[in-house]
């Protein structure tokens, strides 16, 4: 029996091996001409501007220019206290409404805010807080002597608007990327111990949850901590401007008309990534210091800190869903002025001039979404099976399972974590070489390149957490390994699998610099077009396509949940499986 | 590098003796199907309207085809061209047409980015009204590598029922802004109203201005910038957010302006407060003016990379915005209002009613880095 299984293993194999190297040249070859270029030209080595002799002159300029201290400073400030603040604040909610008769509705309403593009969020957070915003005209309205000059939310100095923003539109992610981990961890069962040895339903949480979840969570912080760290677009709509952080310096010394700034912008993009990698190990090395390190508090019983998780929920959905609306009324405002409550003019002409270009462009964006996610989704699970395959072989060799992070998985998530027109710049150059007419082609796989990393993240907690004694009881019962696959492991994880290709194509849909720098203007984009309106600050024209930004991907995420929630049933199977298991043990 | 710079402009001007004059029939016939994909700044949605008609026209009276690739900063083009040339992409390239000015063209001169002297030969040029400088861009002699489009002039844009006369200089913005602290400012250099700005400013401020037309040199550049920061020094203690905080950008200043914060934006379109009322963005009650002094003025143009795959569909497409019908549209105030560049017996509709202000000539190119890089080091962080 067991030679036949091997057999038939052996024979999936070489189309396994194909797929896993495609898979690998689709996702890891862009990083050669990407990481390639950011680190030629910012050791000086410019073959446009002839410059042919490395040199750290770039590293010069940039230390020299006046205000990068503070410049930097207020990057690294804004990327740790939105990530920090993230971290314990989502895990704050799960742990105050998890279960509770809140929870089924903050699952609900994850999809929609999960769906709002990150800048799309920031115009409405800015229509909302700035000084003439929505909620100034109210306390106008209820104390005239009220100037809201000098609450300075949007563009403040510290980047304190730039924090709360990006805190706010992450924690929906956090909880979302949370939910198969506790799922895995028992949570339940845990509390119901803990509580049983003294323990109060807080400190339970705190204690022997948080610590287990923190290690599990790590991949998504990361990835929100490099987005904190190298994001342009939303922190030139609300971040500080005076300097502006180090990205959206870098963003203007590239846009410079003057291309000798180009060293010093390379430099600063090689500066970004070491900061990241610097702060990826901080990061690793708080959760080790909390989890590991200090058990001390772990075992303490005395104290559980106070959770404001439920109040801290209804911020941010309150937040989430106020930007849609201001979106929303501002797409139909002929003129709106401070301090009006409600428009004294109404118009939908800006809709009817729009619409004609909307149509195709909505249906480009998604057309070009949905064929990038797709593949990245396949080439996803080729990853995903791949690490399950050498898990289980590594398992039966040698009992201690080394770990597999660093280097793998930030190999994985270079895309994600490199400041990305850094990397774009040595792409293009590649795509001049080999055949840059193939727009369609390259901006595809771009998409795809900086796609993955997300949908690897998003199915991570799912495959770990998939029961593989499963596979071997099927497998045991004599069906082959692809049916394994296809009938029990696939439909249960479907909807995992849908839900993370709404994440890839909402993150496709997202690109602005991939699809314009490899696209050469040729393919636009819902993004495209919203960024290049953004730049003249017409609030209504802006409101019109952040809306659609918004709505598109809300539609695919719509999709994944009803198609997932088909699937319920099987899922409710293997669950009834685990408890035979547990009673027979 | 200055040498290696020396080098190229020179090849460069080896190679317009023996360019060709352009057989403008061939042209036209060659032109029809070609889709040109113009690079232009995308932020306004009159301007890019404006385009789509002029798609629209193209299509049907040459054949050819406009694609308007809306970008945040043209720099964004010389970027990729910039790119393109690293790969000896001579031909095929992806952009066929620009829109730019000052720095920017300046910028594509020097690298070689363009090659084509083609302005004076387009048939529509005989309508251009040759008393503009409109062969020299911020003091840089374009040489028909790039064609007139329009006119900006540097203006201000104010409410006139909240102040009946807007300070008319430099000196009398400081003694309002004395009056009532925290209601102007500028945008924030080096955006290109802001460095337009310090331009201005150091002008009227200049003892002899006259050094400003002149390359700026190192040694006395303090001496003669000194006037302006002395000012800058005293306007920001009673500038809006005490100078700590500028607006990014013109459009910034209007939407500020419309706010209440401000009492004077910027703007290089003299006809812009009429669009903005039409669309609902300015009260109806704001008017544009000029300092006494006149408006800082420039041209802007369009131009054609040396690899264009479109050269034929490009020129076509320069040559139907620079006709007295494309120019009128494009002057309409109820559109976008830019002021034209075509001698004014031509034009017709509104856009005839639009008046040039007095206008004072750019100062010398290189005073933009210096003045910027001096900004930046005192009130930039």
């Amino acid at each position: 029996m067991n030679a036949f299984l091997f057999l038939r293993g052996l024979k999936r194999i070489p189309y396994f091996q194909i797929g896993f190297i495609l898979t690998l040249g689709i996702c890891f070859l862009p990083l050669l001409p990407g990481l390639a270029g950011l680190l030629l030209s910012a050791l000086g080595f410019i073959p446009a501007l002839n410059q042919y002799h490395f040199s750290l002159l770039g590293f010069y300029q940039l230390l020299s220019w006046p205000g990068i201290t503070q410049s930097i400073l207020s990057t690294l400030l804004v990327t740790l206290a939105s990530t920090l603040l993230t971290t314990l604040l989502a895990f704050s909610i799960v742990q105050s409404c998890w279960h509770s008769r809140w929870w089924k509705k903050i699952e609900n309403l994850l999809a929609p805010i999960l769906a709002l593009p990150h800048v799309a969020f920031a115009v409405g957070f800015a229509f909302l807080f700035s000084t003439s915003g929505f909620l100034a005209r109210i306390a106008q309205l209820l104390n005239e002597s009220t100037t809201f000059s000098d609450w300075e939310i949007i563009h403040n100095q510290y980047g304190l608007g730039l924090i709360f923003a990006l805190t706010i539109k992450e924690i929906p992610f956090i909880i979302f990327m949370s939910i198969p981990i506790f799922k895995q961890l028992n949570v339940d069962k845990t509390v119901q111990i803990g509580q049983s040895l003294g323990y109060s339903r807080d400190q339970v949480w705190q204690k022997i949850i948080f610590p287990q979840w923190l290690p599990k969570i790590r991949f998504s912080l990361f990835a929100i901590m490099a987005y904190s760290l190298s994001v342009v677009d939303v922190s030139l709509v609300i971040g500080p401007t005076n300097p502006p952080t180090l990205p959206v310096l870098l963003w203007s010394w590239l846009n410079d008309a003057n291309l000798f700034t180009l060293p010093k912008a390379s430099a600063g993009a090689f500066l970004l990534l070491l900061s990241c990698i610097v702060l990826v190990y901080l990061i690793r090395f708080l959760e080790w210091l909390i989890a590991k390190r200090c058990q001390g508090w772990q075992v303490n019983g005395r104290f559980a800190l106070p959770t404001m998780g439920k109040s801290v929920i209804l911020i941010t959905y309150a937040i989430s869903f106020a930007t849609l609306l201001i979106l929303f009324t501002w797409s139909f405002v002929q003129r709106w002025s401070y301090p009006d409550i409600i428009p004294t003019q109404w118009s939908g002409r800006f809709w009817l001039q729009e619409w004609d270009y909307l149509w195709t462009i909505t249906k480009n964006s998604a057309l070009l979404a949905i064929a990038s996610a797709t593949i990245a989704l396949i080439c996803v699970l080729i990853l995903h099976e791949n690490n399950a395959q050498s898990k289980t072989s590594n398992n039966t060799k040698t009992s201690k399972v080394s770990l597999r992070f660093p280097l793998p998985a930030l190999l994985i998530f270079i895309p994600i974590l490199a400041p990305q027109i850094s990397l774009l710049f040595g792409m293009q150059v590649a795509t001049l070489y080999i055949a840059s007419q193939h727009y369609y082609l390259w901006v595809i796989w771009s998409h795809i390149f900086f796609a993955f990393p997300y949908l690897y993240l998003a199915l991570d907690g799912p495959w770990r957490s998939y029961d593989q004694r499963l596979d071997k009881v099927s497998l045991s019962l004599g069906m082959s390994p692809i049916k394994v696959w296809w009938k029990i492991k696939m439909p249960i994880l479907l909807p995992a699998i849908l839900f993370a290709w709404a994440i890839a194509i909402s993150v496709s849909l997202a690109q602005y610099l991939p699809t314009m720098m490899l696209g050469a203007g040729r393919i636009s984009t819902l993004t495209t077009e919203a960024v290049a309106l953004a730049s003249g600050q017409d609030r209504r024209i802006s409101a019109i396509y952040a809306l659609m930004q918004s709505l598109l991907p809300a539609l695919f995420f719509i999709l994944a949940i009803i198609i997932g929630r088909k699937t319920g049933k099987l899922e409710n199977r293997t669950r009834s499986c685990d408890k035979n298991d547990i009673i027979t043990q | 590098m200055y040498k290696l710079m020396t080098i190229i402009t020179l090849l460069l001007l080896s190679g317009y003796s023996h360019a060709k004059t352009i057989n403008w029939p061939e042209v036209e016939k060659k032109a029809q199907g070609q889709t040109v994909y113009f690079y232009a700044w995308g932020g306004s949605q009159n301007i890019n309207n404006y385009l789509r008609w002029a798609n629209k026209q193209l299509q049907t009276q040459y054949s050819v085809t406009l694609k308007h690739v809306k970008v945040t900063d043209i720099s964004e083009a010389i970027t990729r061209l910039l790119a393109e040339k690293t790969a000896a992409k001579n031909s095929g390239g992806s952009v066929d047409m620009v829109w730019i000015n000052g720095e920017n063209f300046k910028s594509m001169k020097m690298h070689g980015l363009i090659d084509l002297p083609f302005a004076n030969q387009l048939p529509n040029w005989q309508y251009v009204d040759k008393s503009f400088p409109v062969e020299s861009d911020f003091a840089e002699p374009t040489l028909g590598l790039e064609a007139p489009w329009g006119i900006g002039q540097l203006v201000f844009i104010y409410d006139k029922q909240r102040i009946h006369n807007p300070p008319s200089s430099f000196a009398e913005m400081l003694t309002y802004a004395t009056a009532h602290p925290g209601r102007l400012s500028y945008p924030r250099p080096p955006s290109f109203h802001g460095t337009s700005f310090l331009k201005s400013a150091l002008l009227e401020l200049s003892l002899d201005p006259q050094h400003l037309y002149q390359p700026v040199e190192s040694d006395t550049f303090m001496q003669i910038s000194a006037p302006l920061w002395d000012y800058l020094d005293a306007f920001h203690k009673v500038a809006w957010q005490q100078g700590e905080r500028f607006p990014a950008s013109s459009a910034e200043t209007i939407q500020l302006l419309d706010d209440g914060q401000l009492d004077l934006a910027i703007t290089f379109n003299p006809n812009e407060v009429i669009s903005a009322q039409l669309n609902g963005s300015l009260a109806s009650s704001t008017d544009t003016y000029a300092l006494q002094a006149g408006a800082l003025s420039n041209i802007h143009f369009l131009s054609i990379p040396w690899n264009a795959s479109a050269k034929e569909g490009a020129l076509v497409a320069i040559n139907f915005l620079l006709s007295p019908a494309a120019q009128s549209k494009k002057g309409s105030l109820s559109q976008w209002g830019d002021p034209t560049i075509l001698q004014s017996q031509y034009i017709t509709g509104s856009a005839k009613k639009t008046k040039l202000f007095k206008s004072i000539p750019e100062p010398h190119p290189s005073w933009q880095r210096a003045l910027e890089a001096e900004w930046q080091k005192r009130y930039g962080h």
